[in-house]
């Protein structure tokens, strides 16, 4: 693909007007993951294959265990639908070229900041429920605009800043959970648990939270293809010169942009612990956000498509004991491919991010990823 | 760019095909994932008992665990693997043990997320597994929650302790105050300055203060003449605030204590570490570890590291394995042995009277002949 093809950013997703996309850029779209998995089970088989057990029949597991029952789906869905949440919140940044390596961060403090408004309370469970995922979701869109001002008013690059910002966000809720916001007279690190009125319910094997977390990726869909703003973000990450040529607030999109990214990875947060752990835990949140990474850059910054990547991603992650109880193969397997994936996934975006930047004779250290 | 995507879709299909087909003929899925089973054990009873043992009184896999001659035990991990030279190893270590001597069959799960205990404890369980231990505290909830959704299993929780007895849960707590009263006693032999302290997780939690307690009335009992400084944190983050074990030790050994016993989690072992970094250290000033052997936990503290206050829990686990297969487990809660661990660097700095005379003192806490002073200590 030659460099200057409109249709292909530096993040590697495809423009959605079919007007400058060709035929091409959308099988690529769905090859790229796609062969990206296969290698990384590929490998991860041959791992497998090493410690003396049949990869197909481990792969069978674990999927069996996963898909193979109504217990098994409700635990797929549990644990994709945090991974959708954070999936999206990578993926709106990357559409504004921006890459927010934060969505951990923004998780944490919106799981803490639900947990806080779930216990505080004592609400009807229409008021209550909404209320603290809002409130989640406003904590995380707090932290992430710390990076969001820095990126738009001093072009601190945002790769940088979320990912310190990362720790601070591991070091503050510890601090929070561990004394402000402590269940008193036990001595584990962690808040009360929430009250009742603001437990998302499950309907049947479907946990609430994942409806949502469906309804918000159609959402987004809709969002970036089909409403101003929408397009304001796609041009910002396509080329900020030309949306500000255009007169579009280049600043404060990106500014916008970010907070929209930390809103949903602190929605991430919340749902977890109004629909899963019930109060926060510093520990229960490992991973969730990073996680979000893998599964954008997997569906390439394709709203729709990090449903079915979270799907996988929660999959692996569900199956990972059953895998071990049935094989012994140890549960960081999945840890593996998942990489692999990324690194697959990734391989493609970064080469031509590289030799983008050769050709163009030109570096931008205060820039991300998509920046100018 | 066409061909490459192409090429890298080709080379793709061709390593899934080859490494599937390869691998199926080297083993069919069944007895690949028996022989994978003795793989992660180290002392594992399969791989021993296969050769060795007749069938008939040894479980061999968990095909059928709900057969009443087949006895399985399973084991949840904390989060952590079964090779972290702690809990999870230790209790992982007695659970073979146990399962060995009654001819049971033995498997672990190692938890990756703290959210998956309950479905990991249901793993063995919906595989008919007649007995599941679940290590650590933190467990603890979803152990109770287990044992009243899986009635029929028996549960052992390692280091849990039980508020009202659950007919199927056996808690392994232990009488920390006999642990810290065997360092303690040690600690007031080798004492020169007569002088001793310590860097203790809060006394608001009944275990830390019982090893506190029985560390104090153990070094006086040794030498009346020491001088014994307890010095617990304060509750909120009483386990997580290495920096405050190491401020505590640090000033204690400024003030002529020359043996500190730093307890606590990240709390002691950062106390441990300090002490490590004296030039003193192992000739003239010294630490003492908690729980397990922290010789293998935190070795940065070798150096200064006399012995750690032990809960055993390798022979509390196997202990309790035992009485579950047999039949005899008590409800609630069931204390294990306590001890020292070994000297380890330190060894030559010990005399070989004070070992014996500590050797002693760790035979009378076990027939009950001395008395730490606890739990009633509790109420100091």
């Amino acid at each position: 693909m030659s460099v200057t093809d409109p249709a292909q950013t530096d993040l590697g997703y495809t423009d959605p007007n079919p007007m400058r996309a060709g035929r091409w850029p959308r099988v690529q779209a769905v090859a790229i993951p796609v062969v990206s998995v296969l290698l990384a089970f590929a490998i991860g088989g041959i791992l497998i294959w090493l410690q003396g057990v049949n990869p197909l029949y481990a792969y069978w597991v674990l999927f069996q265990n996963a898909l193979g029952s109504s217990e098994g789906l409700l635990r797929v869905m549990e644990k994709s639908t945090p991974l959708i949440l954070t999936g999206l919140a990578v993926t709106i940044g990357l559409r504004t070229g921006l890459f927010n390596i934060g969505a951990q961060g923004q998780l944490l403090v919106g799981a803490l900041g639900a947990a806080w408004a779930g216990y505080n309370f004592q609400l009807p469970a229409l008021v209550h429920i909404p209320f603290a995922i809002v409130f989640g979701m406003l904590c995380g869109a707090a932290w992430a605009s710390i990076a969001g001002v820095l990126r738009a008013y001093r072009s601190v690059s945002e790769v940088i800043t979320t990912i310190m910002l990362n720790a601070v966000a591991i070091a503050l809720v510890d601090y929070l959970a561990s004394r402000p916001l402590k269940e008193s007279d036990q001595p584990i690190t962690r808040t009360p648990p929430i009250a009742e009125s603001a437990a998302l319910p499950d309907f049947g094997i479907v946990p609430s939270g994942f409806l949502i977390a469906l309804a918000v990726a159609i959402f987004f869909s809709w969002f970036l293809t089909r409403t101003n703003q929408g397009f304001r973000f796609n041009t910002v990450g396509m080329n900020p010169s030309a949306a500000n040529y255009a007169g579009i607030g280049v600043k404060k999109t990106i500014f916008l942009a970010m907070a929209v990214s930390g809103a949903l990875a602190g929605m991430g947060g919340a749902v977890e612990t109004l629909g899963i752990t019930g109060r926060f835990e510093p520990t229960f949140n490992a991973g969730l956000g990073f996680d979000g990474i893998t599964i954008a850059l997997l569906a390439r910054a394709n709203p729709i498509a990090t449903i079915p990547a979270a799907l996988l991603v929660g999959t692996l992650r569900s199956g990972a004991a059953t895998l071990q109880f049935e094989t012994g193969i140890e549960p960081e397997v999945v840890d593996v491919i998942l990489a692999l994936t990324l690194l697959f996934v990734a391989a493609p975006i970064v080469s031509r991010l590289l030799l983008r930047k050769k050709a163009q004779k030109r570096t931008s250290a205060g820039s991300g990823w998509g920046g100018a | 760019m066409h061909r490459k995507i192409l090429a890298a879709g080709i080379v793709a299909v061709a390593l899934v095909l080859t490494s599937c087909s390869s691998s199926t003929q080297e083993a069919a899925p069944e007895p690949a994932a028996a022989a994978s089973e003795a793989a992660p054990e180290p002392a594992a009873a399969a791989s021993e008992a296969a050769p060795a043992e007749p069938a008939a009184s040894t479980t061999m896999d968990d095909s059928d665990c709900a057969a009443p001659e087949n006895i399985c035990v399973g084991l949840v991990t904390d989060t952590g693997k079964v090779d972290d030279k702690s809990f999870n190893q230790a209790a992982w270590e007695g659970t073979q043990l146990g399962a060995q001597s009654v001819g049971a069959f033995s498997k672990y799960i190692e938890t990756t997320d703290p959210k998956d205990y309950a479905n990991n404890i249901a793993q063995f369980a919906g595989k008919n597994y007649d007995i599941i231990v679940t290590v650590g505290f933190l467990m603890g909830e979803a152990t109770v929650n287990a044992a009243a959704e899986f009635p029929n299993v028996k549960f052992i929780g390692v280091d849990q302790f039980q508020g009202e007895p659950i007919d199927n849960l056996a808690g392994l707590v232990f009488d920390e105050s006999k642990a810290g009263y065997a360092v303690g006693y040690l600690a007031g032999l080798l004492t020169k300055t007569n002088k001793i302290g310590s860097a203790l997780g809060t006394d608001t939690v009944p275990p830390v203060k019982l090893f506190g307690e029985g560390y104090k009335a153990g070094a006086l009992a040794a030498n009346p003449d020491v001088k014994v400084t307890l010095l617990y944190h304060e509750p909120n983050n009483a386990f997580g605030d290495p920096e405050w074990g190491a401020a505590e030790a640090r000033k204690q050994l400024d003030q002529g204590a020359d043996i500190i016993f730093s307890a606590g989690g990240a709390t002691g072992n950062g106390g441990l570490i300090e002490v490590a970094k004296d030039p003193g250290a192992g000739t003239t000033v010294f630490c003492i570890g908690v729980d397990i052997d922290q010789y293998n936990t935190v070795p940065q503290a070798a150096k200064c590291l006399l012995t750690s206050a032990e809960k055993k829990l390798v022979s509390g686990t196997e202990t309790l394995v035992v009485a579950a297969a047999g039949g005899t487990m008590t409800p609630g809660n069931n204390f294990g042995p306590t001890g020292i661990a070994a000297y380890h660097d330190t060894e030559g700095a010990v005399p070989d009277d004070v070992k014996t005379k500590v050797l002693a003192v760790l035979a009378g806490l076990e027939d009950g002949t001395i008395d730490t002073g606890c739990p009633a200590c509790l109420d100091n």
